[in-house]
């Protein structure tokens, strides 16, 4: 059987996730952040590979990758069928629907008045399925970036994004209308791999789980 | 056709496709073996209808819909279980004693564009109806190992896992009906952190949750530190269906109380056939509130397998079929009566005949013969020989 194969997502989350595998004794040496080789050897009969994290679920649920680390906001948006196993409280941010300040009773108005709204996001997945539950009617409009001018721009009145800190919603005159979810790294797993190579998966995830708790009681200190 | 287009549509649509005479004729390998070791232990097939009204579907998720000329919502079947819930609650509605039924039949599912996802599988199962108790669940886990071994399958000791979705209804009993329906919708999805942390926002002591939690990881010999009715049940049933098929694995079927399959209708044992290169290959489980939904409450259990799965699965290990007897490919001298004679003679010689050319064999081996007589025909080596000799050599 091949080495257990583990996804990681580049970018913001990489480091801390690496240090969360140094942390439970993985070897991630070979794993170099910007680095060519994609799939490196972790010793022990486990791998890395490292790929985009919008594809981490596709990997892992399709059963390229039996685990990986990646946010909850990309698991919410892919809709992937993945086991989500630990909640690793790195990689903290929320999905938000923001307005700009001030117009928040001009575009409710607009609402009664022209029966929706429209709402400017990366994440057309969450926007709809929150606004769905809420019984709001929008239009969603799908930009592959900075949705933050949407509403100055005129391209939309609200906006569902993404925000760690608030800075860019500040930096743009936007304030938060409401959260719909708070997000953070998760261990996910191919469901047949983590019931089938059990064995091999629970000590990893018993350490995450450890590790996680640890580090956020630390935090809280 | 597309009218104005200048190319005809050659292609199947998103997520269908053809299977051709390579694959088909292992299919049929396969659909045989299941079908005689349902058969043998007294399952009789049916064949519910490929459209089902959309309604009548426990779930709404991944239907393929459209509108029926009466504008009913109809969909095509996404499932067979629900299919023969339907049907027993209709056509056998006051029959008491066991039904036990068996299918082989595609259903269809919708899955997003781009995923390389398939929206015609083909399932091949069984369900036990009206019986209860583990030695009825016992009986439906040793037809599934039995099943897959007859088609060739190599088991081990993770091949088949088996939970109780009892038990992880009882860790999480002490919420209230809304809180914990959410938990368990959780937990359906695969969403272990949102339901634990669902239940200890519905108030569950932050030590009972660890202790779901741990409970939920538990797998094999874990199990006997576990109590309850329905922990006993768990190992009773594998105790029992290792009786009724030894296999070639010692101690086959894994306890896992952490195995919740997506399907909502589960009420008690739930088991998956899994392979570590193609994932999922069957999955059953007793459902006994799913035909009391259709108005005639009745205790049941099955499985389906996903064929399609298991022929990766035996491709993956290097299973090819038993060679299937060769065709012989007859060519005229120019008499055609004396062909056609010929032919029907090699034919009642017990042969395989085509006329002329085959392009496509399917992975069959060919024998050349060239018409000689009624009777005889000439090899590709130079040799004349008669039907039966023929026969008789192609038989050893």
């Amino acid at each position: 059987m091949r080495p257990l194969r583990f996804a990681l997502a580049q970018g913001l989350l990489l480091n801390d996730a690496l240090a969360a595998l140094r942390a439970i004794a993985l070897d991630v040496s070979r794993v170099t952040p910007g680095g060519r080789r994609l799939v490196v050897d972790g010793g022990g009969n486990v791998e890395f590979v490292l790929a985009r994290p919008s594809d981490i679920a596709t990997y892992v649920e399709r059963g390229a990758a039996d685990l990986g680390i990646v946010g909850k906001d990309v698991l919410m948006e892919s809709a992937a069928r993945v086991l989500e196993l630990v909640d690793l409280h790195f990689g903290a941010c929320r999905f938000v629907v923001a307005a700009p300040r001030g117009a928040l009773e001009r575009s409710l108005d607009e609402y009664r008045h022209l029966g929706s709204l429209e709402v400017a996001t990366k994440y057309p997945r969450v926007a709809e399925a929150h606004f769905r539950a809420r019984g709001l009617e929008v239009e969603i409009v799908k930009v592959a970036g900075s949705a933050e001018v949407a509403p100055q721009v005129g391209l939309a009145d609200w906006i569902v994004d993404l925000v760690a800190t608030g800075g860019t919603l500040r930096a743009n005159d936007l304030a938060i209308v409401e959260e719909i979810a708070a997000c953070s790294a998760r261990l996910i797993a191919n469901p047949a791999s983590y019931h089938y190579r059990r064995a091999e998966i629970a000590p990893l995830v018993e350490k995450l789980a450890d590790w996680a708790s640890r580090s956020r009681s630390g935090a809280n200190q | 056709m597309e009218s104005g287009s200048r190319r005809p549509l050659l292609s199947a649509p998103r997520g269908f496709r053809d299977i051709l005479p390579t694959e088909a004729r292992e299919l049929r390998v396969i659909e045989q073996a299941l079908t005689e070791t349902f058969a043998a232990s007294g399952y009789m097939p049916l064949e519910p209808p490929m459209i089902e009204y959309s309604a009548a579907q426990p779930t709404q998720e991944r239907l393929i819909q459209f509108l029926d000329t009466d504008r009913s919502l109809v969909a095509l079947r996404p499932d067979l279980t629900t299919a023969v819930a339907r049907l027993v609650a209709q056509r056998y509605r006051e029959t008491a004693g066991a039904l036990r039924l068996s299918y082989f039949a595609p259903v269809f599912r919708e899955e997003p564009a781009m995923t390389a996802g398939e929206r015609e599988v083909v399932q091949a199962g069984v369900e036990l109806i009206g019986a209860s108790g583990p030695i009825a669940d016992a009986e439906v886990l040793a037809l599934l190992v039995e099943s897959l071994e007859r088609c060739g399958l190599r088991l081990d000791g993770a091949t088949i896992q088996v939970g109780h979705v009892g038990i992880v209804r009882r860790l999480f009993a002490p919420l209230a009906e809304e809180p914990r329906s959410a938990v368990l919708s959780a937990l359906r999805a695969g969403d272990l952190v949102g339901a634990l942390r669902r239940a200890h926002e519905a108030g569950m002591p932050s030590e009972d949750v660890t202790r779901a939690r741990a409970a939920l990881g538990v797998i094999g010999r874990g199990i006997e530190q576990l109590d309850g009715d329905d922990v006993s049940e768990l190992r009773q049933v594998v105790h029992l269906a290792r009786e009724r098929w030894p296999g070639s694995v010692k101690l086959w079927g894994l306890p896992n109380i952490g195995l919740v399959p997506a399907l909502p209708y589960y009420t008690a044992i739930v088991f998956e056939a899994l392979h570590p290169d193609v994932g999922v290959i069957a999955s059953g489980g007793r459902y006994d509130l799913l035909i009391g939904a259709y108005g005639a409450p009745r205790p049941a259990t099955g499985f389906a397998i996903d064929v399609l799965r298991l022929h990766r699965a035996l491709f993956a290990e290097g299973w090819r079929p038993a060679d299937a007897r060769p065709l012989v490919t007859l060519h005229s001298g120019g008499d055609e009566r004396a062909t056609m004679r010929c032919a029907a003679s090699l034919r009642a010689a017990g042969l395989s005949v085509a006329i002329g050319d085959v392009a496509e064999t399917a992975g069959i081996a060919l024998i050349a013969a060239e018409v000689v007589d009624e009777r005889r025909v000439k090899l590709g080596d130079g040799r004349t020989i008669d039907a039966a000799t023929l026969a008789r050599e192609l038989a050893r």
